[in-house]
């Protein structure tokens, strides 16, 4: 039993055939694999590795290096603070407690019922509407927890592989 | 001024093919492709164009380098992995005038005779990738892009590329490593990737604001755009400005363009009226600036050198007179210390002491040596790594606390805590990627709490 949809499977399987090397197609694979699995841990690595051809260990070892490959699961929805400068100058930190704060959770942590992670992360290049906050894929610019939550309540829109 | 990046960007309907081309796109690649590889390749050197991306390399000669030797393929990268702190330029095109970047991909790729070109976009850049690929999909199904380039007889596929989050993945060879779907450390030069690149084949990487200059240069001539701007530096150049400003945002100026005037005018001054108190021109991996050095210097490559920085992306960003530069240097130093790869031993460590160091300085727990050891730790990095991540961690510590080390100074306790490390501390710094789970948990804590709290 496959943990990846088929449709997955099917576009790593072209990209193994049309890219110069298997390998090639890793990082596709581990965004596909994240965004349906919300992880990559052991099994997934595993899984990945049969796909392509590669080792489990060269899989793991490249997975760990990119930060939006997480080992535990997290939330079906994630909301990323920036904390970078510009950012930080504009009153990140305030914002991201507050968000914080509205959604009952800590940077880092995923809320206990898997709804959502919150994140706080480096320069995500929105910084002329700091303090930038992106809901999964979407920019949201500067959002109030209150505008945040409304968001949260509308389904998601399509993450992208 | 001529506006050679922007002109198109202000309307809402640019995305579309339809609109995009009554408005001029895909001429320059019309013209180029009229035009031998080799004379797009002199008219580009002589147009004076240097990569946009930071290092202002000349672009012409960046593509002469390329010599396959038979059976060889090349590639271009189009680097959208804009990652710079403070700069979101790419983000500006992509997101307005995907055509115009893909016409810039075109032209470089016939240029440099590349049947494949790649554009590697940052993870966090997703929803521009879905902008860029179904811009893409229409210029494939019209008959632009594909088997044909327009109706000439050249081929040209070009692959989307997402990354995951990681700041070295910009460096031109740690994004070829992560092309190739390895961790992103860099490669040691030489063999440069125009030998030995994408897959060990001839590869040019060129940033997306370089390649969006092509069309107009294949249009407007090559005299035209050497008209612009100053001697080194033709052109115009995309600024993104942000922090204390009225009008944060991205502008287009000619190159030798006054700060101080961009600052009042583009930028519409300093937040509430205050006083400017420094200015970093090309993101954080550049020196920064005083209020005082921001005088006479112009938005180019030698007056931001002569100056004692650099243009770098173009990524501006502003501090006012309430900013508190430790503070500010705090938030960048972490930076480093998160995105240095761990490839090079001197960066990997340096990083992390250098972020750690600023933290207990903020915390009330510096030592009266620590300026001098933050300084001495960035001299140790500067020059001794595979690729500019360490020397750019290095530039805004060193800068920040040269030009205002009174601020440092102050954070020194009276009363100095003259125990031994092992009984002040339970724990070292905070250390590059190696996948801590424990990070993020630490950079959750205000920057201003005890260095113990951070780690």
């Amino acid at each position: 039993m496959s943990l990846l949809s088929a449709q997955s499977v099917a576009r790593i399987d072209e990209l193994r055939r049309t890219e110069p090397t298997a390998q090639c197609a890793l990082l596709t694979a581990l965004r596909l694999m994240q965004r349906e699995r919300r992880q990559i841990g052991v099994a997934e690595v595993e899984e990945i590795a049969g796909l392509l051809g590669l080792s489990a260990a060269s899989v793991d070892g490249v997975a760990r290096f990119y930060d939006q490959f997480s080992r535990e699961p997290t939330g079906r929805r994630i909301v990323s603070v920036c904390r970078g400068i510009a950012c930080y100058l504009r009153g990140a930190e305030e914002r991201a407690g507050q968000i914080g704060r509205a959604l009952g959770v800590r940077p880092g942590e995923t809320t206990a019922d898997g709804r959502l992670t919150l994140h706080l992360v480096e320069c995500i290049g929105d910084c002329d509407h700091a303090p930038a906050v992106m809901l999964d894929d979407a920019f949201l610019g500067v959002v109030t927890p209150e505008g945040l939550r409304a968001l949260l309540e509308q389904a998601p829109t399509d993450g992208g592989g | 001024m001529e506006r050679i990046l922007t002109a198109q960007a202000g309307h809402d309907d640019q995305r579309t093919l339809a609109a995009a081309r009554s408005r001029g796109a895909y001429e320059g690649l019309r013209r180029a492709l009229d035009l031998t590889p080799q004379e797009v390749i002199t008219a580009v050197t002589e147009s004076g164009l240097r990569g946009r991306g930071g290092a202002g390399f000349p672009t012409g000669r960046k593509w002469a380098f390329i010599r396959p030797q038979p059976g060889q393929a090349v590639y271009l990268l189009c680097n959208a992995d804009e990652s710079e702190p403070g700069t979101f330029k790419d983000h500006y095109l992509l997101e307005r005038d995907p055509h115009l970047v893909l016409e810039g991909v075109c032209i470089a790729a016939y240029a440099i005779g590349a049947h494949t070109a790649y554009i590697y976009l940052r993870g966090e850049y997703a929803s521009l990738g879905r902008i860029l690929e179904s811009a893409l999909a229409e210029a494939r199904a019209a008959g632009l892009i594909g088997a044909t380039l327009l109706d000439s007889s050249v081929a040209l596929q070009i692959r989307m590329q997402l990354g995951a989050g990681a700041y070295i993945c910009g460096e031109e060879t740690g994004l070829i490593q992560s092309l190739e779907g390895r961790r992103g450390y860099p490669r040691v030069r030489p063999p440069f990737p125009a030998v030995h690149g994408f897959v060990n084949q001839p590869t040019v990487v060129n940033n997306v604001e370089t390649l969006a200059n092509l069309p107009w240069i294949m249009t407007h001539g090559t005299d035209a755009f050497a008209r612009i701007g100053t001697e080194k530096s033709t052109g115009t150049k995309l600024i993104s400005v942000c922090g204390a400003v009225n009008r944060p945002g991205v502008y287009e100026v000619e190159m030798g363009y006054p700060l101080s005037e961009f600052l009042d005018h583009e930028a519409g001054g300093i937040l509430e009226g205050r006083a400017l108190k420094a200015v970093i021109p090309g993101g954080t991996s550049v020196p920064v600036l005083t209020a005082q050095e921001t005088e006479g210097v112009t938005i180019d490559f030698e007056s931001m050198q002569h100056a004692g920085t650099m243009l770098g992306s173009g990524g501006m960003i502003v501090f006012d007179e309430t900013a508190s530069m430790p503070h500010a240097l705090a938030t960048m130093a972490d930076f480093y210390a998160h995105e240095s790869c761990g490839e090079c031993t001197p960066c990997r460590e340096g990083t992390g002491w250098m972020a750690w160091i600023i933290a207990r300085l903020l915390a009330g727990q510096g030592r009266p040596d620590d300026l001098e050891r933050l300084l001495r730790i960035g001299n140790n990095i500067e020059g001794r790594t595979i690729c500019g991540l360490g020397d750019a961690a290095v530039q805004p510590v060193r800068s920040i606390i040269t030009k205002f080390r009174p601020e440092f100074e102050a954070l020194l306790p009276a009363v100095i805590d003259s125990r031994p490390d092992w009984q002040r501390h339970e724990h070292g710094p905070r250390t590059a990627r190696h996948g801590d789970p424990a990070r993020e948990a630490t950079l959750s804590e205000p920057v201003t709490g005890p260095p113990t709290a951070r780690l």
